[in-house]
């Protein structure tokens, strides 16, 4: 058993190449050129379609009707589509309701599986493998949409925002992650912390999660990507339209492509396209999440490394 | 929640098999118990000795059981005739609402619209894991071999970008782009041809399902193949560069070898779902295409329980589908330790 | 995303800026989906008319507080067109009959539902005399969100349930939960709450559920609902000449599209060409049966629906329907594309004719929109089918206490007060100077009543079907004749007006209907798909629904004219 300490092993963040080990061959001209081209296409396909997204929202709506829909050149950026949506009304108050629900979602989320990583991490230990069984064979199985409706149904969770945090707190998954990162730590380090007369409690608190910043980074991204997103679960049980977060807002206008009410009159008076509200919305649900994950990114191979694949 | 991808790989078995042979010094008991029968202390002892640790568990393994499997009694309903009016307590309207037998059972096998969905299902499964599976892994490949770090670092934060795109977007990205009316079909009528037609043919409708997967997912599905090639020792890639090996035959031979295990492993579960695809994505286009083409089990389900209230029903057709899953992963399984890989669980 | 959403049906979207709420959404081409339910249990299934129904229906008395310009023939809504004089608003609540109780009302809301305690709730409720709180619902997946409320424990004091999303069970559960209102409604007792006596008879007659007066009934009219709706602007500029059959509706859609620059004649017409065809009425499932030479017979088994399908095909097949169009539900609004000019044709409920008026009106003055006169597919007179009485009902919770169930029926009483009243302009418009403001006899919302005044307390109970417009006279005096040109032709099948509740094991027997018509006409389905379905339709249970309302028929008369 090696001791994974994580470290903070800061890639040199350089454009040049480092130097290439003396066995590897030098790169054909025809390689390079292939692979830059691949690579760039495929940045391409993504990033054309998020500028369009990002512009239109951004345009008057003289320019939305010139280009008959989205806009790719931009020609007068105007902010008003942001303005009026968080002036207040559905989407300003639907846009705290998802941040407080993946706030807290993602502690709660954090707090269990973190939890119940560690007490699964030592082998051995009373009960472990029918627990981890218990929880691995959810993997194999779902219950069924109408049955977990139901339940959630008689557990009298509808309506509550409970009903969008509980159902999903826990993947296992993710607590396989973590468990597998945790059971890569020193023991001895451990040990010799619980000879020390630290409890468990401690041991995780002052040892285990300060040694696992990568891997409880990624997996915080996970759950907080996960609570952001989820749109079905509110759809499915809340039944009062002012609880909705965001996505489902989103989703909303833009499948039925109804501008909220407030923005009426802006749209009516020209300035505002409602398509550039359409846009502004799904920029803001984005928005979160794509600012975040590349600071979290450079902790995705190491936490999956280190906790999933080699367990 | 990338909840499709649990990464264990055979380094993973062997480290845990040396890891329990370890003696492990807890709590002041010490004893070499990965061999030895667990009989050997008392129940009370050990649960003295973790008691915190199965404390700490308690919190998930509560939900996993409410969430997870108590639904599964539920199932029943699948059996009767689901009155959710009976009552204002779901248990109590599933004890009074009457039995039917296998008669929902019955109702699906002879509901052509249940086999269009079980097709429409089975041909989005192999036609994803035909032309989707593999992409990530070249990606990962192409990745891999871009040396310069922040070109890399670049690269990887614009391809896992799309996997944060809700379908919403995706798919409204995709109207405004290939519909009828979009944006392409206009130029190629200004050029005197005719319209496209993708976003709306029921033919081609499972190829377009597939091109929007990728292009959210394929990008985010890199991470994994990214890490197993990371844990590639250099040392490898040295000596069978000594040995006189080019470029492409490290690939195949260093590089291909330390992806199988990841590569079984993620087959074995994309096998386990196959007849779970693109929930979202279909609901959103299926009456573009009209369900003959687009339905899939999972919208059958949604369709026939939250939209028709026909609760018995869909919750029929989810227990076939179900039953028929679980029987696909253990039968994947299977295979994989036939071919002498890890899967998912040991045997 | 509704398996009936707003884009191929008569659109409920209309309700966003529509005032006119008798005439919105009731519409002709409701889909089958919409059809009833019930169970087996007692006398839940079956209908309620005649001297059973008689026992139980409410006085009428008729209002005489206004006069209208255009009365009510041929089933036509009545209209108003004359300008408003704020200071001659009649009163038709003397006394205010809320005892300031609270009462919680969940309905579906199109568009997004204004705060709680915003000005026009506030002006409302102080109106009434009672504390209403909304519980609002995107009406677009409303029946998803009616099912789930209605089997919990927390049923609203009042629920208001559209006729289209009484789908699967939901009937039954209409039965079981809601309260009977007979006490409080029947003969004579209607009298305390003249504007609700002043609501017809068919459209309370339409309110009984169960055996019993469940419902308050939002007035519709019957003459038919559904127009074509054209760009008569372009029509003019191009001289386009309004077509007389399907075959000069065809020539002309060949000559108006040209998808290189963009334009298509038409959407989907498939709700016309029912129309043109005589095909009936798909809106409830009791509509869809009509005697015809001494048998009852289904729609979907007659000649007329299959052609009427056939000839809708084709205009796909021939290119000139908008693209959009293949998508069915998924199709984004057709508003902004009908604005641009990308098509100049489309069918809708008649509420469209005056929101688009309305909506373009400022940013595209040169913009008409205007309603075609249905033709017969040959050229000569259309069959059409008259449309039910009343489509959108409100309930009452059974656990409601009577003060509770007075205070609905003081909401109800306001809500459903005629044109021209004090009552009427607050329910519609909201507070003079707060959400509208009068110039020259036409009142015109501000941004605040833009807002604040959106489909809320409109969704209780309705006045007899009204067309006002007072911003756009000459709209509310085409909309009412059209429907009285129209209501000339129209006749009323074998069940026209009756409750009926069919017997839950039927009830999904012909869910797929309105899918498998979508396919066909998008040439995703052959006509011989459907004449299987039809037959598999008849050996699965429709045959069986024949005889069962045969036996109605038997019992209860024809309603047919």
């Amino acid at each position: 058993m090696t001791a994974v300490i994580d470290k903070p092993v800061r890639e040199p963040r350089r454009w040049a190449a480092p130097p290439r080990p003396t066995w590897e061959e030098e790169p054909s001209k025809a390689g390079l050129a292939g692979k830059g081209l691949a690579l760039s296409l495929a940045c391409l396909a993504i990033l054309f379609p998020l500028w369009i997204v990002v512009v239109t929202s951004l345009s008057s709506r003289k320019t939305i009707d010139e280009a008959g829909g989205l806009v790719m050149v931009p020609k007068d950026i105007t902010f008003i589509a942001y303005q009026e949506l968080l002036s207040g009304g559905q989407v300003t108050r639907a846009t705290v309701i998802s941040i407080l629900v993946t706030l807290v979602g993602t502690l709660f989320s954090m707090t269990v599986s973190v939890l119940c990583a560690y007490g699964l991490s030592r082998s051995g230990s009373m009960g472990h493998r029918w627990i981890l069984m218990t929880l691995l064979a959810t993997m194999f199985f779902s219950a069924g949409l109408i049955p977990t409706y139901l339940l959630v149904q008689t557990l009298g969770l509808t309506d509550t925002y409970l009903a969008l945090i509980l159902p999903s707190a826990v993947s296992v998954f993710n607590i396989l992650v973590l468990r597998g990162f945790f059971m890569g730590i020193s023991q001895e380090l451990i040990d010799s912390a619980r000879i020390d007369g630290a409890g468990d409690f401690r041991v995780l608190w002052q040892i285990v999660m300060p040694l696992s910043r990568a891997v409880l980074a990624v997996i915080t991204l996970f759950y907080a990507v996960g609570y952001w997103s989820a749109w079905f679960n509110a759809s499915l049980y809340l039944n009062d339209q002012d609880m909705m977060p965001l996505q489902n807002v989103m989703i909303q206008l833009v499948q039925k492509q109804e501008a909220p009410v407030g923005l009426g009159q802006a749209i009516k008076t020209g300035q505002l396209s409602g398509l550039a509200v359409q846009m502004a919305v799904m920029v803001m649900a984005l928005l979160p999440v794509a600012v975040l994950s590349p600071f979290v990114q450079k902790h995705f191979k190491k936490g999956m490394l280190t906790g999933a694949v080699k367990g | 929640m990338s909840h499709s991808t649990v990464p264990r790989s055979r380094a993973e078995a062997k480290s845990k098999t040396a890891r329990e042979k370890t003696p492990v010094a807890s709590g002041g008991v010490t004893g070499a118990e990965g061999k030895r029968p667990p009989g050997k202390l008392s129940l009370k002892v050990r649960f003295r000795r973790d008691r915190l640790l199965l404390l700490m568990t308690l919190p998930a393994l509560v939900l996993v059981l409410l969430f997870n499997y108590v639904p599964i009694l539920g199932n029943v309903v699948a059996f009767q005739d689901y009155d959710p009016y009976i009552s204002e307590n779901g248990v109590v309207s599933i004890l009074n609402s009457p039995w039917v037998g296998l008669e929902n059972f019955q109702r699906i096998f002879e509901d052509s619209a249940f086999w269009d969905a079980v097709r429409n299902t089975l041909v989005l499964f192999f036609l994803q894991l035909v032309l989707y599976f593999p992409i990530p892994i070249l990606l990962a490949l192409l990745i891999n071999s871009v040396v310069r770090p922040r070109v890399r670092a670049v690269a990887q934060a614009v391809l896992y970008l799309p996997h944060f795109f809700s379908w919403v977007l995706v798919i409204a990205v995709f109207q405004q782009m290939f519909g009828g009316a979009g944006m392409l079909s206009q130029l190629l009528r200004e050029n005197g041809y005719n319209g496209l037609d993708i976003m709306t043919n029921p033919d081609t409708f499972a190829f377009l399902v597939t091109a929007q997967t990728v292009w959210k997912d394929a990008g985010w599905g890199i991470i994994v193949f990214l890490a197993a090639l990371a844990s590639v020792s250099p040392d490898l890639y040295e000596a069978a560069a000594m040995d006189g090996a080019g470029r492409w035959r490290r690939m195949w031979h260093v590089t291909l070898p330390a992806l199988r295990p990841v590569i079984a492993l993620l087959l074995v579960l994309r096998v386990g779902d196959a007849l779970t695809v693109g929930f979202e994505q279909i609901l959103l286009q299926r009456d573009a295409v009209g369900p003959g083409a687009a339905e899939v089990l999972d919208t059958f389900v949604w369709w026939n329980g939250v939209r028709n209230q026909d609760f018995s029903y869909a919750a029929a057709a989810g227990l076939v589908k179900g039953v028929v899953s679980l029987g696909l992963v253990l039968a994947a399984n299977k295979v994989a330790h036939l071919m002498g890989e890890q899967g998912v669980y040991k045997k | 995303m509704t398996p009936n959403a707003a884009s191929s049906g008569p659109s409920r979207r209309s309700f966003l800026a529509s005032t006119a709420v008798a005439t919105a959404a009731v519409a002709g081409g409701m889909p089958l989906l919409a059809a009833c339910g019930g169970s087996e249990s007692g006398s839940r299934d079956g209908t309620t008319s005649g001297k059973d129904a008689k026992k139980i229906l409410p006085a009428y008395v008729a209002s005489n507080v206004v006069t209208p310009d255009i009365p009510s023939k041929n089933g036509s809504a009545i209209g108003f067109t004359s300008k408003l004089d704020l200071a001659d608003l009649k009163t038709s609540v003397s006394k205010k009959l809320g005892k300031g109780g609270k009462v919680t009302i969940m309905s579906p809301f199109w568009g997004s539902p204004p705060k709680q305690n915003n000005a026009y709730y506030t002006a409302m409720n102080e109106l009434i005399g009672v504390d209403v709180v909304w519980q609002n619902q995107d009406g677009n997946t409303y029946d998803q969100k009616l099912g789930a409320v209605l089997a919990s424990s927390d049923v609203p004091d009042v629920v208001v349930v559209p006729g289209w999303n009484m789908g699967g069970k939901i009937p039954s559960a209409i039965i079981s939960k809601f309260a009977d209102l007979g006490p409080y409604l029947s003969g004579d007792a209607v009298k305390e709450y003249p504007n609700l006596a002043a609501i017809p008879t068919e459209a309370w007659q339409r309110s009984i559920f169960g055996g019993k007066l469940r419902g308050l009934p939002m007035p519709a009219p019957y003459a038919p609902s559904m127009v074509p709706l054209y760009r008569q602007d372009i029509f003019e500029e191009e001289g386009y000449e309004v077509p007389k059959s399907c075959d000069e509706f065809m020539a002309l859609a060949k000559e108006i599209t040209n998808a290189k620059a963009k334009r298509w004649a038409c959407l989907d017409m498939k709700w016309t060409a029912f129309q043109a065809f005589g095909v009936l009425s798909g809106a409830e499932k009791p509509l869809g049966w009509h005697v015809v030479d001494g048998k009852l017979v289904n729609r979907i088994e007659t000649e007329e629906f299959l052609e009427a399908l056939e000839w809708s095909r084709k205009l796909f097949a021939a290119g000139v329907v908008h693209p959009d169009s293949k998508m069915g539900k998924n199709a984004p609004d057709p508003g902004p594309k009908f604005a641009a000019g990308e098509f100049l044709i489309y069918p809708n409920n008649i509420s469209q004719w005056w929101g688009r008026t309305a909506e373009q009106a400022t940013q595209n003055p040169d913009f008409k929109i205007w309603g075609m006169d249905v033709w017969g597919h040959d050229g000569g007179n259309p069959t059409l089918w008259a449309d039910q009485p009343a489509g959108i009902f409100a309930f009452v919770n059974k656990k409601a206490s009577e003060s509770v169930i007075r205070d609905a029926l003081a909401v109800a009483n306001v809500t459903a007060a005629p044109y021209g009243t004090k009552e009427y302009m607050m329910t519609n418009y909201g507070v003079e100077g707060t959400h509208y403001t009068v110039k020259d006899g036409v009142p015109t919302k501000t941004d605040q009543g833009n807002i604040d005044v959106m489909n809320a307390y409109v969704m209780v109970a309705g006045p007899a079907a009204t067309i006002a417009h007072p911003d756009f006279p000459d709209v509310a005096k085409g909309q009412v004749e059209w429907q009285q040109r129209m209501g000339a032709f129209a006749k009323r099948s074998s069940f026209w007006g009756m409750q009926i509740t069919e017997p839950a094991r039927y009830t999904n027997l012909s869910n797929d209907v309105e899918q498998l018509e979508d396919d066909i006409v998008r040439g995703r389905k052959k006509i011989s798909d459907m004449q299987r379905f039809v037959s598999d339709w008849k050996s699965k249970g429709g045959d069986e629904l024949r005889d069962w309302y045969q036996k109605i028929l038997d019992e209860n008369g024809s309603a047919a004219n």
